[in-house]
């Protein structure tokens, strides 16, 4: 089954949507983008909520759009659930159910079995999309759509239910859009990512390659580069380019960029911080020494900020704790920062 | 300057009550307001005297005609106010704020008016009014002519009270039942209806207290066949205030027992 957006449009009064094309086969496409850029209304137009002004929705050969929602075969999991507050979880499932064999199916696969008589007001945030799940996956549709079902939840069900998820979003054989504003969520699920901004999408890629290879400022900060810079090719050879910015001059591996303006990307958990002066570091790396300005524990890394000596720089770094509690790190510690030369990825233009 | 508005501080300080006790005496009054004229009504007759009075026939008949045609007045308001107040919940902008205000019209209109307005359309000597009298069904001095006047100032209840009900009922929850497949008529069956239930059923119960307590536009259109608040008028009237009391408590009652569904199994739209 293939879903296929073709120069879809709709208008809200100030918000403009599109013009999208998208071709989503049976995988997973996590929609990633910021809150108001318009992944809701990809959604709503999908399932029929609304309608678009312009352009076609198609799933294998069947036009979706001037088809009623409920004739479209499109599960659509909302965002709190949506589950029918009046109805217990048993007869929620049913309402959706062709079969009864469907729904037993469903209740040992989403393990169920506990909260079957219960009502939706008194179940947990990580029961409620359960249910919802089963619900949806109930009349067997031709594409699911998820609108952030993961957001309300606490961290560790959100992890439980996202690992069980990937496994059952495996055994889909039809397209899935997954909505998020989570980047670790996107690229955890997502087989592809779309990344979203005003209503048009910036980037559709596989996870490494977004995360890794952003064709635009605005990805990379969303994806969290948080080293984005104006910078100048000053050489370029063969298997790699010389880029000049904030003072210093780094070797990268990419050539592929014809500008000499150019902005350069470098996630901060793709480089290293050491002490300074370390000959067995990495030799192919960029070593930029500095002084540690600032760091932040996010809990599983920090987040350090190094003032570049040569010039006015700041790069951000994540290292690991046991990194970090080697180094002693704290503010006015003098390190250097190895930035390997495949870390370093350059979009055409300044800003 | 500052000497004045010293004093009044301290002024207020000094004097030691409390806003709410004020708040409170003056609610007081009012409650009791209620609470003296309504035991008064019921202590006022003897009621082995109230009793004997209800059996007679002209405070049958109009019982049985206040309740019949309140009956039909409901029915008909529920069938035709749920769809528009449907369609007042789901709908914004300008068209649905004009509808709302000519829904709410016939609420703070003077019931007289309500009956005149009423004349000119369904009255003898209006083309519908003498049509319907040569078809043997007249729409004034009639059961019809009740219906005409009680649907005009009750029916607003169910729509404006059904409105609020449905809109309580998060419309994805709408959208959650069709993308399963559902149709809009399954959709409104089983999700909304049941959802906006017991505010609907407080729509029909003020709408069922309204018919049963109109009067102006009642006098109006069919002072026969005569409903409860005409025969109390004219029992008041000829007979004197003694014998308008049965048919009054009649109408208290019924009035408590609207109460009583308010606050049970309905959603009391005031609290």
């Amino acid at each position: 089954m293939t879903l296929d957006l073709a120069r879809l449009r709709k208008a809200y009064g100030q918000f403009d949507f599109g013009p999208v094309d998208l071709t989503v086969d049976d995988e997973v496409l996590a929609v990633l983008g910021p809150s108001g850029s318009g992944k809701t209304t990809l959604l709503s137009l999908i399932a029929g909520i609304t309608s678009p002004d312009s352009g076609s929705i198609r799933l294998a050969d069947r036009a979706l759009v001037g088809v009623p929602l409920e004739d479209r075969r499109v599960g659509m999991v909302f965002q709190e659930g949506a589950l029918f507050p009046h109805m217990t979880v048993r007869e929620n499932v049913e309402y959706a159910a062709t079969t009864g064999d469907r729904v037993d199916e469903l209740v040992a696969l989403l393990e169920l079995d506990d909260v079957l008589d219960r009502t939706p007001p008194t179940l947990s945030g990580g029961e409620r999309q359960r249910v919802a799940l089963a619900r949806t996956l109930a009349t067997d549709p031709d594409v699911l759509l998820l609108d952030e079902p993961l957001s309300s939840l606490d961290a560790p069900i959100r992890r439980r239910l996202r690992d069980e998820l990937h496994g059952l979003f495996a055994s889909l054989d039809i397209p899935v859009l997954y909505v998020t504003h989570d980047q670790r969520t996107a690229t955890a699920l997502g087989d592809r990512i779309a990344i979203v901004r005003d209503g048009a999408l910036e980037q559709v890629g596989t996870p490494s390659a977004v995360l890794t290879r952003p064709t635009s400022r605005f990805v990379a900060r969303f994806t969290g580069t948080e080293n984005v810079f104006d910078a100048t090719v000053t050489d370029r050879t063969a298997d790699g380019a010389t880029v000049q910015f904030g003072g210093v001059q780094l070797q990268t591996t990419t050539a592929d960029v014809a500008q000499s303006a150019v902005t350069v990307c470098i996630h901060p958990s793709r480089v290293d911080v050491e002490a300074p002066y370390v000959a067995d570091g990495d030799r192919t790396a960029n070593a930029v020494s500095g002084t540690v300005t600032r760091w932040l524990n996010e809990g599983s890394e920090y987040r350090v900020d190094v003032d570049v000596d040569a010039g006015p720089l700041t790069l951000t770094a994540s290292v690991r704790p046991p990194t970090f509690d080697r180094l002693a790190l704290e503010r006015g510690t003098a390190v250097q920062v190895l930035v390997p030369e495949a870390s370093i990825h350059l979009i055409p233009g300044g800003e | 300057m500052s000497a004045r508005s010293n004093s009044k501080q301290s002024g207020t300080a000094t004097s030691g009550f409390d806003w709410l006790d004020v708040a409170l005496v003056l609610g007081g009054v009012l409650l009791l307001y209620y609470v003296v004229p309504m035991v008064s009504l019921f202590v006022s007759v003897p009621a082995g005297d109230v009793l004997a009075r209800m059996a007679n026939p002209t405070v049958v008949d109009s019982a049985t005609t206040s309740l019949l045609s309140a009956t039909i007045t409901t029915v008909v308001a529920t069938l035709f106010g749920l769809p528009l107040a449907y369609w007042l919940a789901r709908t914004d902008g300008a068209v649905a704020k004009v509808v709302l205000a000519f829904v709410v019209l016939p609420l703070v209109l003077p019931p007289t008016v309500g009956g005149i307005v009423l004349l000119t359309v369904f009255g003898p000597g209006s083309p519908l009014g003498d049509a319907a009298i040569a078809a043997g069904v007249p729409l004034t001095r009639s059961l019809a002519g009740v219906v005409l006047a009680q649907l005009f100032v009750a029916s607003p209840f169910v729509v404006v009270t059904g409105k609020a009900a449905f809109e309580s009922v998060d419309q994805t929850l709408e959208h959650a039942s069709r993308s399963l497949g559902k149709s809009r008529l399954t959709t409104a069956r089983r999700v909304t209806l049941p959802l906006a239930g017991p505010g609907i059923l407080a729509g029909v119960t003020l709408a069922f207290a309204r018919a049963i307590g109109e009067f102006g536009a009642t006098m109006m259109l069919a002072y026969y066949p005569r409903t409860m608040p005409v025969q109390i008028w004219v029992a008041f009237i000829e007979l004197g205030l003694d014998n308008a009391y049965p048919v009054a408590i009649l109408l208290v009652l019924i009035a408590a027992a609207a109460l009583l569904i308010l606050n049970t199994a309905a959603a009391n739209p005031w609290e």
